[in-house]
């Protein structure tokens, strides 16, 4: 609600009414006026008394132009001074202002032009305020800006680089892989050929020396090796090819593992004992050709390096931990020494118990597999008494 | 066409008259030309445009390699006379235009008729032996206080389309807009501008050229239009009491009846 002026509540406005040139002279604010060329016609007391002058000093001798720096007068007179006479206009313009002892402060300025009757610019009104710790917090957030700046450039450049980074390792990765297919292919022919000739040489042929038929046999193992690896490589190359092509996904372990067992039970000689607790995180992510191959290799080493003297027994168990969920599989077999072998444990061809028939591809894969699926593979073991596998996966 | 709308250019006037290109300075946009350009419209066909970053240009198209110097300008400014059809161009240049102006006569002079250069400095550092009115450390305090100007700037400014009486509040936004840009441009054609060394171009002017200063003024001083007039071969200089870098606002009547004297005065010339 408002009220006419001559309703106003009786308050002493004396000292106000008679104060008119005092609140001029002592605003808050620096005020002057120019002519339209910028030649200073009145200041008051506020700004001569920031600006060290005296009135004589600056009236009619003066522009405004004068008392700012060089950078804000090359800015008023690009941009300031045609907005003035065209809009007539300016509001908050950040200039700063030069002291007569040479000194600098920084304030905001607004400005009005008023135009005479024919509408021919008349007088250019200026108000000024004080800005100096304003001044500070923007250089402030100009400099926090810069360098934002500066690291978000970095950071595009350190993205490009490993961008490219990235692209030439897929592209060492399929080129390698092309090359183990086709070495594994090329060589299997030959192999097929040598495996067909021997076993026609063992029908055929009849050796004298006694020393013949251990080394036949010798051969012969050779012979397996070298086939099985062969395998092993087609395997890893045909798995990775059917991994590009199938997406991860949400799968539930219980029937894949029973699955599993049930496989490797069927050819082997000895009972082995399999629990499987899978309560607190029944599923696992992951494409699920790796996750079969992964349980195979893991499984089936269990069995294969099972301890001579006892039948083997394997721990299968999960648990959420954290964003992740961890796959523990736990046997009792012969161990493997960790001290010696941890480095090289999933490198491609390493072999621990050359006593035991494999083709060093198991750990190798099952590593790579999980890998591929964002985890990592972490194992415990002791020599004689067991090792433990943990398949950290994301959830 | 692609161009007229990338330089946001506008043709008014006698469509079947010589050509007169009005190209503003730094700091502002076409708009500037308002009190003078009407004038002419009545003898010629009158062309305004926006330099490709300042008033309503299309600022993607702002491209710091392409206008890494005025060349990329002075391009512009030919494929506007191009897509136009232009010949027997007049030119009118305000500061960095005047220049931009130069280049392009330079590149194609068969193109144009006289140059008119408002408040030009071909170059605004000082040099041995030649007194351009700042040091490069001034130049830095330009861009500071540019810096400290657009800190409000929301960069949320788009190209507004004129003249809508229906939406007043279209043309308040205008105005607000008015000699606006986006603060990285505007501070990347500060630097070109005002660190641009275009003394070599001046003898090369083959096109006659009237260059028209303000008596007092703080960014091209005297000395300067004096510069101007000694390097550029077939050139007058004409000093306007005024102040101020744009004599064409602080006092249109005079600028116009200046160039409107020197293009008759070219014109009984050739008679």
């Amino acid at each position: 609600m408002s009220q006419p002026d001559d309703e106003l509540p009786e308050l002493d406005l004396r000292l106000t009414q008679e104060n008119l040139d005092d609140l001029y002279e002592n605003a808050p604010c620096g005020y002057c006026s120019c002519l339209p060329d910028g030649t200073l016609v009145k200041l008051n007391h506020t700004l001569l008394h920031w600006l060290g002058y005296t009135r004589p000093e600056l009236v009619a001798s003066q522009g405004l132009q004068q008392l700012l720096t060089v950078g804000s007068r090359l800015h008023y007179e690009t941009h300031c001074a045609p907005m003035l006479l065209l809009l007539d206009r300016v509001r908050e313009i950040s200039y700063t202002l030069r002291c007569k002892n040479g000194a600098t402060l920084p304030v905001l300025m607004n400005a009005e032009l008023r135009r005479d009757s024919d509408g021919n610019p008349l007088v250019l009104r200026f108000t000024f305020f004080d800005i100096t710790e304003r001044r500070k917090y923007e250089q402030e957030l100009l400099r926090a800006k810069a360098q934002a700046e500066e690291q978000r450039e970095q950071l595009a450049r350190a993205n490009e680089l490993l961008t490219t980074k990235n692209e030439q390792l897929t592209r060492i990765n399929a080129d390698l892989d092309s090359f183990v297919y086709t070495a594994s292919h090329d060589l299997k022919q030959p192999i097929n050929n040598m495996a067909g000739l021997f076993g026609e040489l063992k029908r055929v042929a009849s050796f004298h020396d006694p020393e013949a038929e251990p080394m036949m046999q010798m051969f012969e193992d050779a012979l397996q090796q070298i086939l099985a690896t062969i395998s092993g490589l087609s395997e890893v190359v045909q798995l990775q090819r059917q991994l590009e092509r199938v997406p991860a996904e949400e799968i539930v372990l219980q029937p894949v593992c029973e699955e599993i067992i049930r496989s490797l039970q069927r050819s082997d000689e000895v009972a082995a004992q399999f629990s499987l607790d899978f309560a607190a995180a029944p599923t696992l992510r992951m494409a699920r050709p790796g996750l079969h191959s992964m349980l195979y290799n893991l499984l089936s080493n269990a069995i294969k390096y099972a301890h001579p003297e006892r039948p083997p027994r394997v721990h299968l168990s999960t648990q959420p931990n954290g964003d992740q969920v961890v796959l523990r599989v736990q046997d009792n077999g012969r161990g493997i020494n960790l001290q010696r072998h941890g480095h090289e444990l999933f490198q491609l061809f390493r072999r621990f118990h050359p006593e035991v028939v494999g083709s060093g591809m198991g750990l190798y894969l099952v590593n790579r597999l999980v890998h591929q699926a964002g985890g990592h593979v972490e194992v415990d073991s002791t020599v004689g008494e067991g090792t433990t596998f943990r398949i950290y996966l994301p959830r | 066409m692609e161009v007229l709308k990338r330089n946001n250019v506008t043709v008014s006037g006698a469509a079947d008259k010589q050509p007169m290109v009005f190209v503003h300075g730094f700091g502002c946009d076409q708009r500037m030309w308002r009190l003078v350009a009407p004038a002419f419209e009545a003898d010629y066909r009158v062309v305004l445009l926006d330099l490709v970053g300042a008033g309503q240009s299309d600022l993607s198209a702002y491209d710091p390699e392409r206008y890494r110097t005025l060349d990329g300008h002075a391009l512009d400014v030919l494929a506007v006379i191009e897509a136009l059809g232009l010949r027997e161009v007049v030119f009118v240049g305000h500061s960095v235009s005047a220049m931009i102006g130069v280049l392009a006569a330079n590149k194609q002079p068969e193109r144009f008729a006289r140059l008119v250069l408002v408040g030009p400095s071909p170059r605004y550092i000082n040099d041995h032996g030649y007194q351009g009115g700042f040091e490069r450390a001034d130049i830095e305090e330009l861009l500071e206080a540019m810096d400290s100007n657009y800190l409000g700037w929301s960069g949320a400014i788009t190209p507004v389309i004129m003249g809508n009486p229906e939406r007043p509040e279209l043309t308040e936004e205008l105005n607000d807009s008015f000699c606006s840009t986006d603060p990285e441009i505007a501070r990347h054609f500060a630097r070109v501008t005002f660190l641009s060394d275009n003394r070599a171009d001046l003898p090369r002017v083959q096109v006659p050229t009237l260059i028209l200063q303000s008596a007092h003024d703080a960014i091209a001083p005297r000395t300067v239009g004096s510069y101007m007039q000694q390097h550029i071969p077939s050139s007058q200089l004409v000093l306007l009491d005024t102040s101020g870098h744009c004599p064409h606002l602080s006092a249109p009547e005079a600028t116009i009846a200046v160039i409107e004297n020197y293009l008759a005065a070219e014109r009984m010339h050739l008679v």
